[in-house]
């Protein structure tokens, strides 16, 4: 009898999480994430002192303005694809490569949960951490008054962080069960090919995850859709391979 | 009859020069790399850019009604430029693994026990990437201006861009030497390629967002000197003649400073003993 | 039978990893012996379902065990790669895995503490893996095959890196639980190792089973077949003298100051060198060695026939 679905996913579950709790590569993140609360500060503390007046095209901009460019510029182009890709590509992968996976195909547990638990400690990770660090930034930089009016497109923000960390994630964890290297290959996708079909004509743009990185609801429909399915590809990718570990 | 001694014989060859005892190292690394189906993808990949900016000059320098395509020192400025993204690419596949490899299996003992120095060992693996990075960036550079030549006929061009020649070695010296020093030290902090190809991201494209963003933020040029890219990037426009927004020498010194850094964790990190606390 | 296999193959690319292997592994304790490359990490990775049979079939209690996970809770498998969860403790690690078997945290725990106590690791039981020794990994890993009780226990080389003592108390580990009425089976390349936990072993060379069934038949094989001990002697023409009296001498010939013989009945030979060595007839024997004695040359004599 195998152990159900559930409760295996929820091992696993736990025991990536401690994994990701003591590994390095969590530290980084943390930094990564800090770095933006960081520059808010900075920014902040020169704003108030005067000293400069931040100019978009001859325009004086307000620090909503300048929280929404380190949204677009740090968080959704560079943190959100970034942890998808060295996160999302680890999480088979590593396993593989290290040959530890080994002691988690001999339980009698589906395959399909070892994808499942991964994927979701991965997921209550890298949010726990990344959108706080949004949450703070705005804090920051947006003065009180004005949080107000702006609070509802804030909260759709963060949860636009969420799901473009989900969607990232299930994408690359798929590709990590199906390749031995996916890292690269991820990384050509994400500062390669995004960042081209972004400046492409047409529907071109429309063939990336960062094009759906949007609050409206067909973008939010897109993205679950997309996170739904990799998980399904991997789920099965993972079920049907077999993985060989000799180095 | 003479019996010959068929037992074991000591090498009584010549011996590789001492001061090329590198090139062992970059030899290997570079026919290891070369076996792999996926790193020749990617360095075609990388040369798919000199295609369309060779027919680029083919098209400027022989069609007059095209002349709007002929090829100008911002030719060349900008294909550097974009070369930055397979450079990255490269610098990560090739790089990435290059120290972390060897620490995590215990490799750094064995290299360090022949008669190779610490530096025989970082030069070599430096080789290695460098050899590749230059591949992508001077050699595609040098070969767009020498169809130039070939498809006008004459040495026009290059005599009245007397500096073109310069800066594109030298862009391109410092492009390399900046990648592969900077993954090199990122390699040798850790076992784990993964780790080190994140923290190559984190110096190369995050470094590059915070500037933008403090840039935008408080209007101050000098910024930039937090990205070592953007850093290059203002140098490489002083080689091509485009005014930076910050003076050529503090860039510079930023970008000798940032190597002077990665030299120094590679003297700390490439040893043959390691210290457990 | 516990394991049946028909025909079974297994091909990575153009390598073949198993040949048209027909089998059938008895209850108890079964030795899987052969040199490195043989072909003996590849079945246990067959019959532990991390690979997928190329050709014909293999069932495992019955049944075919790829993509039939129920069946991992009726076995345990101990692979040979030194991998682990650096970070964890021995026990957290255990206990982590024996909850994967569906048993609630208190069990898992009770289960770890037992497994880790029969491998003798309690007391190291709370630092983590990064710093155990070679040994202590070995049997850290044991710990984990063993934690939810099993009925087939599949070792990978189970006592490589262990001290002489921790190997006798594995071993002696292995047939109490054959007694106990579980199944195990065991790879190694050292035939005394298996001569100590089974009489029954199949013998493996590339990819191929090249013979099967009791221990002392195997040794009757090396017996029977020419047998060479090299011996380091102050006089070797007058141990020669000696030994040449009787008959389980075969031939001799000189090395310089060794003498290599051949007998084709080392038992009665060796006991007669002892008798000599001891009485100092002959002068002194400095050094014994038999370049025969080893799985190779029984290979090498199973694979000529």
């Amino acid at each position: 009898m195998t152990t159900p679905l559930l409760a295996s996913t929820r091992r696993v579950f736990e025991l990536t999480l401690g994994q990701m709790l003591w590994a390095r590569r969590t530290t980084l993140l943390a930094l990564a994430a800090a770095a933006p609360v960081l520059l808010a500060l900075v920014t902040r503390l020169t704003l108030s002192a005067g000293s400069a007046v931040v100019q978009i095209n001859g325009r004086q901009i307000g620090s909503e303005a300048v929280f929404n460019t380190a949204m677009t510029l740090l968080y959704l182009r560079f943190i959100v694809p970034a942890i998808g890709v060295f996160y999302g590509t680890s999480l088979i992968a590593d396993e593989v490569e290290d040959r530890t996976i080994t002691y988690l195909f001999v339980r009698p547990i589906p395959r399909g949960a070892i994808v499942l638990g991964k994927y979701l400690a991965y997921v209550l990770c890298v949010t726990a951490v990344v959108v706080p660090s949004a949450a703070v930034v705005f804090v920051v930089m947006v003065p009180f008054p004005d949080m107000a009016p702006l609070f509802g497109s804030f909260v759709r923000g963060l949860g636009v962080l969420a799901l473009g960390l989900a969607a990232y994630g299930a994408v690359f964890l798929w590709a990590g069960t199906l390749f031995r290297r996916p890292l690269v290959g991820g990384l050509v996708f994400v500062f390669g090919w995004e960042q081209l079909a972004a400046v492409l004509p047409g529907y071109v743009g429309r063939l990336t995850i960062a094009h759906y990185l949007q609050a409206d609801t067909i973008s939010v429909a897109v993205l679950l859709a997309a996170t739904v399915a990799a998980l399904w590809l991997a789920m099965r990718t993972i079920e049907r391979r077999e993985y060989l570990l000799e180095r | 009859m003479p019996i010959h001694d068929q037992g074991y014989r000591r090498y009584a060859g010549e011996r590789i020069v001492r001061a090329r005892r590198w090139l062992v190292i970059a030899r290997a690394g570079v026919i290891e790399r070369l076996r792999e189906r996926r790193f020749l993808a990617l360095m075609l990949m990388a040369w798919l850019l000199f295609v369309v900016r060779a027919v680029q000059i083919y098209i400027g320098t022989t069609i007059v009604r095209a002349s709007f395509f002929a090829p100008s020192e911002d030719t060349f400025h900008g294909f550097l430029n974009q070369q930055r993204l397979f450079v990255f690419f490269i610098t990560i596949y090739a790089g990435a693994g290059l120290i972390a490899n060897d620490r995590q299996a215990n490799a750094l003992q064995l290299y360090l026990s022949k008669p190779i120095t610490r530096h025989d060992y970082i030069a070599g693996k430096m080789a290695t990437l460098a050899l590749f990075l230059i591949a992508v960036t001077w050699v595609p550079a040098m070969l767009l201006l020498a169809l130039q030549v070939l498809f006008s006929g004459s040495l026009e061009f290059v005599s009245s861009h007397p500096r073109l020649v310069p800066a594109i070695t030298i862009t391109s010296l410092l492009q390399v030497a900046l990648a592969s020093m900077t993954m090199l030290a990122l390699s040798s902090l850790s076992r784990s390629r993964r780790f080190a190809a994140m923290l190559y991201a984190l110096v190369t494209i995050f470094a590059g967002a915070v500037e933008r963003v403090l840039q935008t933020a408080t209007g101050a040029a000098g910024w930039v000197l937090l990205s070592p890219q953007n850093t290059l990037a203002a140098i490489t426009d002083a080689l091509f003649g485009i005014e930076p927004d910050i003076p050529v020498t503090v860039a510079f010194i930023a970008l000798v400073a940032v190597m002077a850094a990665c030299v120094a964790v590679l003297e700390r990190r490439v040893r043959a003993v390691d210290v457990v606390a | 039978m516990i394991v049946s296999t028909d025909h079974l193959s297994k091909w990575y690319g153009q390598v073949s990893g198993l040949n048209d292997v027909t089998i059938a592994v008895p209850r108890g304790v079964t030795g899987l012996l052969g040199p490195n490359g043989a072909g003996k990490s590849t079945f246990m990775k067959l019959v532990t379902g991390q690979l997928r049979p190329s050709a014909g079939t293999l069932r495992v209690f019955d049944e075919p065990i790829w993509g039939n996970p129920s069946q991992y809770r009726r076995l345990g498998f101990c692979p040979e790669q030194d991998a682990f969860y650096e970070h964890m403790t021995g026990r957290d690690w255990v206990q982590a895995l024996a909850g994967l078997h569906g048993m609630d945290d208190a069990a898992a725990a009770a289960a770890a503490t037992r497994a880790l106590a029969t491998v003798d690791l309690l007391d190291v039981a709370d630092r983590k893996i990064g710093g155990y020794s070679k040994g202590m990994r070995q049997r850290v890993k044991l710990a984990q095959a063993m934690v939810h009780d099993p009925e087939l226990l599949v070792l990978d080389e189970p006592l490589s890196g262990m001290d002489p003592l921790m190997r006798r108390r594995t071993i002696r580990l292995i047939r109490q639980w054959a007694d106990g009425g579980k199944s195990v089976i065991v790879s190694s390349h050292v035939l005394h190792e298996i001569e100590a936990m089974t009489a029954t072993i199949v013998l493996m060379h590339n990819g191929r089973i090249v013979a099967e069934g009791d221990v002392h038949q195997i040794r009757a094989l090396i017996d029977a077949h020419p047998h060479r001990v090299s011996i380091r002697a102050a006089d070797p023409r007058a141990l020669a003298k000696r030994l040449l009296v009787d008959d389980d001498v075969s031939s001799f010939r000189f090395e310089g100051d060794a003498l290599l013989v051949e007998t084709g009945n080392p038992d009665s030979f060796y006991s007669r060198l002892t008798e000599i060595a001891a009485s100092g007839d002959a002068g002194s024997i400095e050094e014994v060695t038999s370049p025969d004695d080893n799985l190779q040359a029984v290979f090498s004599y199973l694979v000529k026939q």
